[in-house]
């Protein structure tokens, strides 16, 4: 089988630690609910996220090198 | 006045309403049919009731004791003299008789069902999924169901005749069963089936004999045991369908007992909302200011189609009664039952399929309820996300160079009928009265004041005079528009932001908007007919946002790609290569001629001095008046030459359309992007009327003779296409001897069309650029090409040269008879000719058949244009649709109106693409530009050690304010 996570095309997908997250929604002034979504199912997900866990995607960009930006997984 | 405050919505609820509700609600029970009697007054209790509100002026609604225009109208009510279906929830209705049981009206699921789908409803509710599929499913479930889990009672299938009539689908005993018992019981020799006795039937089936030979007989009716044993026995169907028509009263009757819990699981709020209100016992009939009737020039009243549709409620509502009272056969009373539903049915919706429309008496359909909602022209896409509005102008456009980009001509009979409000105070005051004084007719004059005591008083010519007199501060004055004031202008389709843009007025005569023609790419504007919409400002707020954001100068940049979407087009791009491109002599008087339209009054020093003594100024030299002192640049340009700016000074190449043109001219980019909007617009002003000064120094015109080419060319060419003839004649020969290799991929058939298509494009190039080398650099059309104005190489080539060949498609001409594109050709004539290559340049001209198959091609490309707008425009309604409420936050997310976030930086980075460099090659120059802004920021090396701040652009507000505040030099005026 192929891990499309290492595929070069594939951004970096990490669960954020819990004190990150409380900065990433407080900067935000959100819920985490108020975040764009990921199921739980994506082959990008790293294997230990679980539903509930919000992941951190970094991506490479044209214009500003890296775009950060922070996914909640559902079912 | 209270209630003109604004509130906010906490909640909206959507539900059903209960017949007591609608009785509440009503000012006056609907009884009589009638509307007006004979002396013209509303009958009571008719269906144009004062209580309903009012519609004539000076009348006083009976309800409320408003007048028309503050009255909204009451609504009153119908008695409905038997149930009837609401046609809106027809599925609905469906969904619980299939769902629920017959006998105690439970829901056909068992408790721990039923529970799991409430549980499965609540998690769906949260998550914001669609709840229908859960509800779906439970019906799903219930419907397997054969009995009822509660009571037991067998459930019946219900079949649904649309649009209102609902069937119970019942098995029953068929009456023929003794025939088919017997039938049965004869046997079948050809398939091998053996006769039967009735002993062995009743020993199979465990009847006794005696009511065996009853049922042969047809005197004993079998009970359901028996008859499925018999069934068995026999292997036959002894039932047929008996369909029982489910009566409005039944079904309501059926969901009045459905219990609450059992709602809950279908999605439904039953403190809000029973089931059996979907069926109508009371109709509320809309106020009259609903369906207003209008009183035709004859005196006559037309009523509004809904009042016709209640007229025929009523009426059948009476019928039915009486009959029902006076005791009138079921048979009658079913079809008057069905006939009131018919009108209510109708009365809501009137494009039921299956269902007669309503017509009215000329034949038309009746407008009813649900087709006031619909569609385009309905209440939502119609009247609230568009509509009509005052203080708009819409005629012709014509072009005027004369103006600036930023104006607008309007016509002086728009400017008279449009007003801007004016506060009178003691310092405008003079105008207000030389304004009012000049009257409605009279052009800076005015068509209304208000005085401040609110009476509005119009203008006429002749009380003008006195009421000029009269006009003081704290009057309001309603002024013609007058030169300076903004309006905003749009072309339909508004696809951009860039479509809806601020102007200026310039008021003139005639009967056309005028525009500056380098504002026609934005509103893809041309003058072939064209019309466009101008609106009139009504609040302060609203002018200076226009002025400030809206003004076609603040929107040169366009955010599609972030270059200039403003320039010099078509002649002025010719206009700037004739002045720049073998950078040309001009003396004194010249110089100044094509400078007399610019701000530059004086000449620079002159290029030099010529033989006879007398000075010059170069091309270079009189373009580079226009340009900012500092301006240094170095690009690739139009050519292919280097165009080289320092300081202000153009010392290297042609000017043209990747140079001043209107999608990304790199000089009116740079200018925008480092000396602002208003330098640019004065540029491209400048540019523009410098060009058609030049273009008209030099004169420019194309005819006939300028595609024509030499004998001796010609026949060059002639040589070219006889050759690929040939070459194409070799091709076909080689693949008939099946000498043809295929290429990789394709079948023979494609491989001989592509090496075809290949030789005969290759035989237009050829002919091309025969007619190429006898053009010569001066020629009009090649100077269009060159720069970029209009037109290619190509269309020149196929002027002079050979048209080429016609494709539909993508492929050769195929289509037309069997085997042959036209009777003229032998069939399966697989050779240039016979499938559309014209041999011929437009100016010699094509052959009947050449022409035929050009217009071919031509037509394909005329219905492709017109697909791709409808479709595309579809797509973009749709995108628009979904993407509206996208907003982006001051925190710089992206958020919808829930507070989701779609992007955490707008566009990953944060900047607008009119702010950015748009030089592809190179990133943003962060140290020039830091040097350029230290420079003219700061004289002393201390000062600029300080520098924290920003120095931001004016915002200028007019076009002669502009002129100051862009540089330092001293200007008169733009024209």
């Amino acid at each position: 089988m192929v891990d499309v996570s290492q595929h070069e095309l594939v951004p970096e997908h990490t669960v954020l630690e819990e004190e990150a997250l409380e900065d990433v929604l407080e900067e935000y002034n959100i819920d985490r609910t108020d975040l764009p979504k990921i199921k739980r199912n994506d082959p990008a997900l790293p294997d230990e996220a679980e539903i509930g866990d919000v992941i951190k995607i970094v991506r490479d960009s044209r214009t500003t090198d890296q775009s950060i930006v922070y996914r909640l997984v559902v079912e | 006045m209270q209630d003109t405050t604004p509130k906010d919505i906490g909640s909206l609820s959507f539900g059903l309403m209960e017949p007591e509700e609608y009785r509440e609600m009503s000012a006056t029970k609907i009884i009589t049919a009638d509307t007006y009697d004979d002396d013209g007054f509303p009958i009571d209790m008719g269906l144009m009731d004062p209580r309903l509100g009012v519609i004539d002026p000076g009348l006083e609604c009976k309800t409320c004791g408003k007048h028309s225009g503050s009255c909204n109208g009451h609504f009153g009510h119908i008695e409905l003299a038997a149930p009837v279906i609401h046609v809106g929830f027809t599925k609905l209705i469906r969904r619980l008789l299939r769902g629920t049981c017959r006998e105690c009206s439970k829901l056909l699921l068992t408790e721990d069902e039923r529970d799991e789908f409430r549980d499965q409803l609540d998690e769906s509710r949260k998550l914001s999924r669609d709840l229908n599929d859960v509800t779906k499913a439970a019906i799903r479930q219930a419907r397997k169901k054969d009995r009822c889990p509660f009571c037991g009672e067998i459930q019946y299938d219900i079949d649904h005749e649309k649009p209102t009539t609902y069937y119970e689908v019942q098995q029953v005993l068929t009456s023929e069963y003794s025939q088919r018992i017997a039938g049965a019981m004869q046997g079948d020799e050809e398939e091998g089936v053996e006769r039967t006795t009735p002993d062995e039937l009743a020993e199979q089936t465990e009847i006794e004999l005696t009511r065996v030979n009853e049922i042969l007989s047809g005197s004993f009716r079998p009970r359901e045991s028996q008859r499925k044993a018999i069934e068995k026995a026999l292997d036959i169907d002894l039932t047929e369908e008996d369909t029982n028509k489910l009566m409005p009263s039944d079904i309501r009757d059926w969901f009045e007992n459905i219990p609450d819990e059992d709602i809950e699981v279908l999605g439904i709020n039953p403190d809000r909302s029973r089931p059996e209100w979907m069926i109508l016992t009371v109709l509320p009939v809309p106020p009259v200011t609903a369906r207003p009737s209008i009183t035709l020039d004859n005196g006559q009243r037309s009523e509004d189609d809904l009042t016709h549709k209640l007229v025929d409620i009523i009426r059948i509502n009476q019928r039915f009664m009486e009959n029902r009272e006076a005791g009138a056969p079921q048979l009658i009373i079913e079809d008057l039952w069905e006939l009131l539903q018919y009108h209510v049915t109708t009365f809501m919706d009137n494009e039921i399929s299956g269902t007669p429309p309503a017509r009215h008496r000329s034949g038309r359909p009746l407008k009813t309820l649900s087709q006031r909602l619909k569609g385009k022209e309905g209440r939502f896409r119609g009247s609230l996300s568009g509509k009509r509005v005052n203080f708009s102008a819409r005629t012709v456009i014509s072009p005027d160079p004369t103006l600036s980009l930023n104006e607008v001509g309007v016509p002086d009979r728009v400017a008279k009928e449009m007003t801007q409000t004016m506060n009178v105070t003691e310092r405008n005051v003079e105008d207000a009265r030389r304004f009012v004084s000049n009257g409605p007719e009279g052009h800076p004059g005015a068509n209304y004041v208000r005085r401040p005591d609110g009476r509005r008083l119009k203008v006429t010519e002749k009380n003008c005079e006195q009421l000029a007199e009269k006009v003081e501060a704290g009057w309001e004055v309603n002024r013609h528009l007058i030169d300076g004031d903004i309006v905003i202008f749009n072309r339909q389709p508004s696809l951009h932001r860039m479509s809806i843009m601020a102007h200026e007025v310039v008021v003139m005569p005639y009967k056309t908007f005028r525009l500056n023609t380098v504002v026609c790419p934005p509103y893809n504007a041309d003058f072939d007919g064209d019309e466009m919409n101008m609106h009139a400002l009504q609040n302060e707020e609203a002018r200076a946002e226009a002025r400030v954001l809206m003004r076609v100068q603040e929107q040169m940049l366009s955010p599609r790609f972030g270059e200039n979407i403003i320039g010099a087009i078509q002649d002025h791009i010719s206009g700037m290569y004739l002045l720049t491109h073998d950078n040309p002599r001009f003396n004194e008087t010249q110089a100044l001629d094509l400078l007399r339209a610019t701000r530059i009054d004086e000449l620079p020093e002159p290029s030099g001095i010529d033989d006879e003594g007398t000075p010059f100024w170069t091309g270079y030299d009189v373009f580079s008046e226009l340009l900012p002192d500092d301006l240094d640049l170095e690009f690739t340009g139009t050519i292919g030459d280097e165009v080289v700016i320092e300081d202000g000074q153009l010392l290297q190449g042609t000017i043209a359309e990747d140079e001043v043109g209107e999608f990304g001219g790199e000089i009116v980019d740079t200018i925008t992007k480092v000396y602002g909007n208003t330098r640019a617009r004065i540029f491209v002003n400048e540019v523009s009327t410098l060009a058609m000064r030049a273009i008209m120094h030099f004169g420019f015109s194309i005819g006939i003779d300028d595609e024509t080419i030499p004998e001796e060319a010609q026949s060059r060419i002639d040589e070219t296409i006889v050759d690929a003839n040939d070459r194409v004649e070799e091709l076909i020969e080689a693949y008939e001897r099946g000498e043809l290799e295929s290429l990789p991929g394709r079948t023979i058939d494609e491989t001989l069309e592509m090496k075809i298509m290949q030789t005969l494009s290759r035989a237009r190039d050829n002919a091309g650029n025969i007619a190429d080398e006898h053009f010569q650099d001066d020629n009009p059309a090649v100077v269009m090409a060159n720069s970029g104005a209009r037109g290619s190489m190509l269309n020149l080539t196929q002027m002079a040269g050979a048209v080429g060949q016609q494709a539909v498609r993508g492929e050769r001409i195929n289509r037309g008879y069997e085997d042959r594109t036209l009777s003229h050709y032998e069939p399966n004539d697989l050779s240039a000719e016979a499938h559309g290559f014209v041999e011929n340049s437009y100016t010699s001209g094509l052959t009947p058949r050449e022409f035929f198959f050009h217009a071919m091609g031509g037509r394909e490309g005329l219905v492709d244009t017109a697909v791709r707008t409808s479709k595309s425009g579809y797509l973009q309604r749709r995108l628009i649709n979904a993407l509206s409420e996208l907003e982006t936050q001051y925190d710089g997310t992206v958020r919808d109106t829930s507070d989701t976030i779609v992007q955490f930086e707008f566009g990953e980075d944060g900047t607008s693409p009119v702010k950015v460099s748009s030089d592809e090659d190179n990133d943003i120059d962060v140290e020039h530009i830091a040097d350029r802004v230290l420079d003219s920021e700061f004289e002393s090396a201390e000062e600029r050690q300080e520098f924290l701040g920003s120095k931001p652009r004016p915002t200028n507000l007019s076009e002669h304010a502009d002129d100051r505040l862009a540089e330092g030099t001293e200007v008169t005026s733009d024209d």
